[in-house]
């Protein structure tokens, strides 16, 4: 197996070096490096607790790192809190599809909206146009409380919310979870429209995903630490070979 | 939504009832209306904290001891104006609010109520225990009133229209509050910190100015509390006031819009009238809120859904089912 090598994708948007993210005494990432540009998707594997979710969330801000740093366009952000590196252009899909209760769908649309950079924000009503006519079966719902959505539509909605804040990089956590297979068709359609128009986007799945990208790398961790990265997909006996697997080096 | 409907037709029945006590009702009424406006003023401050942005905070007496206790320091000991002293007892609350909220909101959960239960505890524990300052368990009498030209609000019908005017500008700044973006953003940090945080919202900063705002308005209604009866002692910050003030939001219903304003109506109003029940009097309005809350645990005017059906709190044996003896 190839060493793992810190950018093989030809990408400059946004580049991860030598992240490492710890919660208290257990290292929870170590040392994860990738770069992703416009329009390419860097998919990142690995069974539960392998701290896919913690990369996330260490590129949106939601945890501090340890070391390393995520440049975006050439900026370093990863000292900018959360609520302000949504504003630079990335944006989270987290885990478990943000549910807000209590918040209709039309409020959390209108929170994406807010998120965004005034000066990218763009029109309300076009912004908003434009997502719904990406999901549409959300147009319907817009004025019931979003708990009450099917786990396919609230997977929408957190798509659109984080779509709202005009990112530059879109981090989506687990998007398939829980979906019925019809859903996880309907929301990679999408995802496979939105990548093609020259979003970027982070890509965390457990396993492999029907996403077609033109420029893409895969990144397979386990225990905290990148065991696979590659510009190609692994198959599925080396996926399994890694999940279960002797710690690649 | 029938819900709204619902409230409009409570907040429609509130005003009728508001204009009408000091015309048809006796001195009583127009008392206990006045105690049930300032108080209700706190709740609703209290729900903007709790029921928007989901903080649980004790902590409402210690900033409205701050108002009742500054006021009657300022007028009393200094010979201050005291509407001077109202403003400046704000402002003094709206600093230690942010003083001491920064870190106290940094706790979340059962944590920060655990905190601000504490501090509400300090609070009544240090009014009662400062003698030189506050007078000990004596309190400060003779609060002199609040004027504006030859209109003295001494006379219990013009207080009364002053604390409904207080009110009502508490609730109307709720409303406004609670539509706006920064209503959405409290009520999103309210059930998810981290993603509210990734959809823009500077988390410790929206909690920071809800718990400011609460203080602010607990500290006016402390002070104008003090201008009504003329007193402060330790008993208006007390455990009873403390949890009553829970009481009045939960029964009203938390995250509603007219709830506070009933729930602060029942609890200052309802043991008054079991006045004759004399010693069972507590023990009896216990037994009636917590019915109520068995019934509707989001309080009277919290969402439908939430609602238990009366028959669900009888034992198994007296109900009817048609599942037979499944649970």
């Amino acid at each position: 197996m190839p060493a793992p090598t810190a950018t093989e994708t030809p990408a400059d948007l946004l580049q991860v070096e030598q992240v490492s993210v710890h919660y208290g005494k257990i290292v929870a990432l170590r040392k994860t490096s990738f770069a992703v540009g416009p329009g390419s998707l860097v998919l990142v594997l690995g069974p539960n607790g392998a701290g896919k979710s913690t990369l996330l969330r260490a590129l949106a801000g939601s945890v501090a790192l340890r070391s390393g740093r995520v440049v975006l366009a050439g900026k370093d952000v990863g000292g900018v809190p959360a609520h302000q590196r949504v504003k630079y252009g990335i944006a989270l899909v987290p885990e478990g599809r943000g549910r807000l209760p209590g918040l209709s769908v039309k409020e959390n649309l209108d929170l994406g909206w807010h998120a965004a950079a005034p000066a990218r924000r763009g029109a309300y009503a076009t912004a908003i146009d434009e997502v719904l006519a990406l999901f549409p079966p959300l147009s319907e719902r817009m004025n019931q409380d979003c708990s009450t959505l099917s786990g396919g539509e609230m997977q929408m909605l957190a798509i659109a919310r984080a779509l709202l804040a005009k990112p530059r990089v879109l981090l989506l956590d687990e998007p398939s979870l829980g979906l019925a297979p019809k859903a996880i068709a309907r929301v990679y359609e999408a995802l496979a429209q939105l990548n093609a128009t020259g979003l970027a986007m982070v890509l965390v799945e457990q396993k492999a995903v029907p996403l077609p990208a033109r420029r893409e790398a895969t990144l397979v961790l386990q225990g905290g630490s990148v065991v696979f990265q590659q510009n190609r997909r692994p198959s599925a006996d080396e996926l399994a070979e890694l999940y279960l697997g002797e710690r690649a080096a | 939504m029938t819900g709204r409907r619902v409230e409009m037709a409570a907040l429609v029945l509130v005003s009728v009832a508001v204009v009408a006590a000091p015309l048809f009702g006796s001195r009583l009424i127009v008392y206990y209306f006045t105690i049930t406006a300032l108080y209700a003023s706190v709740v609703i401050a209290l729900n903007l904290l709790l029921g928007l942005a989901g903080q649980v905070s004790f902590a409402q007496t210690t900033f409205m001891a701050i108002g009742g206790y500054g006021t009657a320091l300022m007028t009393v000991r200094l010979g201050l104006d005291p509407w001077l002293s109202i403003l400046l007892a704000m402002l003094l609350a709206a600093l230690a609010a942010f003083v001491i909220g920064r870190p106290l909101l940094r706790l979340r959960g059962h944590y920060l109520s655990m905190a601000t239960f504490a501090l509400a505890l300090g609070t009544y524990s240090f009014v009662t225990a400062a003698m030189a300052l506050t007078n000990g368990g004596i309190g400060i009498s003779g609060i002199p009133p609040l004027e504006i030209a030859d209109i003295s609000f001494a006379e219990p019908r013009m207080f009364y229209i002053l604390s409904w005017i207080f009110c009502a500008l508490v609730l109307a700044g709720y409303i406004l509050l609670a539509e706006s973006h920064i209503g959405r953003a409290w009520r999103a940090l309210a059930t998810g910190q981290d993603i509210a945080a990734t959809l823009g919202i500077d988390v410790p900063g929206f909690k920071l100015m809800a718990f400011v705002l609460a203080a602010v308005v607990a500290s006016v209604s402390g002070s104008l509390y003090v201008e009504f009866t003329s007193f402060v002692g330790p008993d208006l910050y007390d455990i009873n006031i403390i949890l009553s003030l829970f009481f009045m939001l939960f029964i009203g219903g938390r995250g509603s819009t007219i709830g506070p304003i009933i729930g602060a109506g029942i609890v200052v109003i309802v043991p008054q009238l079991m006045s004759g029940l004399e010693r069972y009097q507590n023990l009896i309005f216990f037994i009636i809120l917590l019915l109520l809350l068995l019934i509707r645990p989001a309080g009277l005017f919290g969402r439908m859904r939430e609602s238990v059906p009366l028959a669900a709190l009888l034992p198994g044996w007296l109900r009817v089912s048609r599942e037979g003896r499944s649970a």
